[in-house]
């Protein structure tokens, strides 16, 4: 499995691009609290796995539940940050 | 008629022609492998040995080609779409991956692009 087009960009001697996020390992039986973020850049590394994160797209904060697939990725691949265009039809003509 | 990994070549044509007929050899590949088997580029497939054809199917067999390789191309591009990434869903849509432009020159994103890529050829028969 290749790792990410972005991850082959970067120079090895950089390694992942990790940002401190606040990662806390909810206790069983609590509610894992959601951790807000704008660092779109950050690598998703193995420990952000099960947790709940929150990614600006730029206007608001997208909820992504992070899988094991996504190691590797990036946390702004999974925020959206262009609305679909939608034809609307005008009022007075 | 010789036979190369179950699929009949005419006697007059060329080895590598044959070769680059199945999914996922291309020049480069038909040339390292006629160059292990120490086969003329100008061979044609009417002059090689029994023994050579079976040496080509036992080393075709071993490689990752037609639907595996078009299986494990679609996997890849499932496991983009079903996890929610960007790459996935452009995949989806039909549309450039890698942030080209898309007010002109999408042709062939709009050809290519999709979940179940990978060639039009040999695929469920």
């Amino acid at each position: 499995m290749y790792p990410t087009r972005a991850l082959l960009s970067r120079s090895v001697w950089k390694g992942p691009n990790i940002v401190p996020l606040p990662i806390v390992r909810a206790a069983p039986g609590q509610k894992v609290v959601p951790i807000k973020t704008q660092a779109r850049s950050a690598t998703i590394l193995p420990n952000f796995v099960h947790q709940k994160f929150q990614i600006h797209n730029g206007k608001n904060y997208v909820d992504v539940t992070i899988t094991e697939d996504m190691v590797g990725h990036k946390l702004g691949e999974f925020a959206p940050t262009r609305k679909q265009f939608t034809y609307k039809q005008t009022k007075n003509k | 008629m010789p036979f190369i990994s179950n699929i009949n070549f005419t006697e007059g044509t060329l080895v590598k022609r044959s070769l680059e007929t199945f999914f996922g050899i291309g020049p480069k590949v038909s040339q390292s492998i006629m160059a292990r088997f120490h086969i003329q580029p100008w061979a044609k497939v009417g002059t090689l040995k029994a023994s050579t054809l079976i040496d080509l199917t036992a080393e075709l067999s071993n490689m990752k080609i037609e639907n595996d390789l078009r299986r494990e191309i679609q996997d890849s591009i499932m496991r983009l779409k079903d996890m929610g990434s960007y790459r996935g869903r452009r995949h989806a849509m039909g549309l450039p991956v890698r942030g080209q432009r898309t007010r002109t020159q999408i042709a062939t994103a709009r050809k290519l692009n999709r979940t179940l890529r990978g060639g039009d050829g040999r695929m469920g028969t």
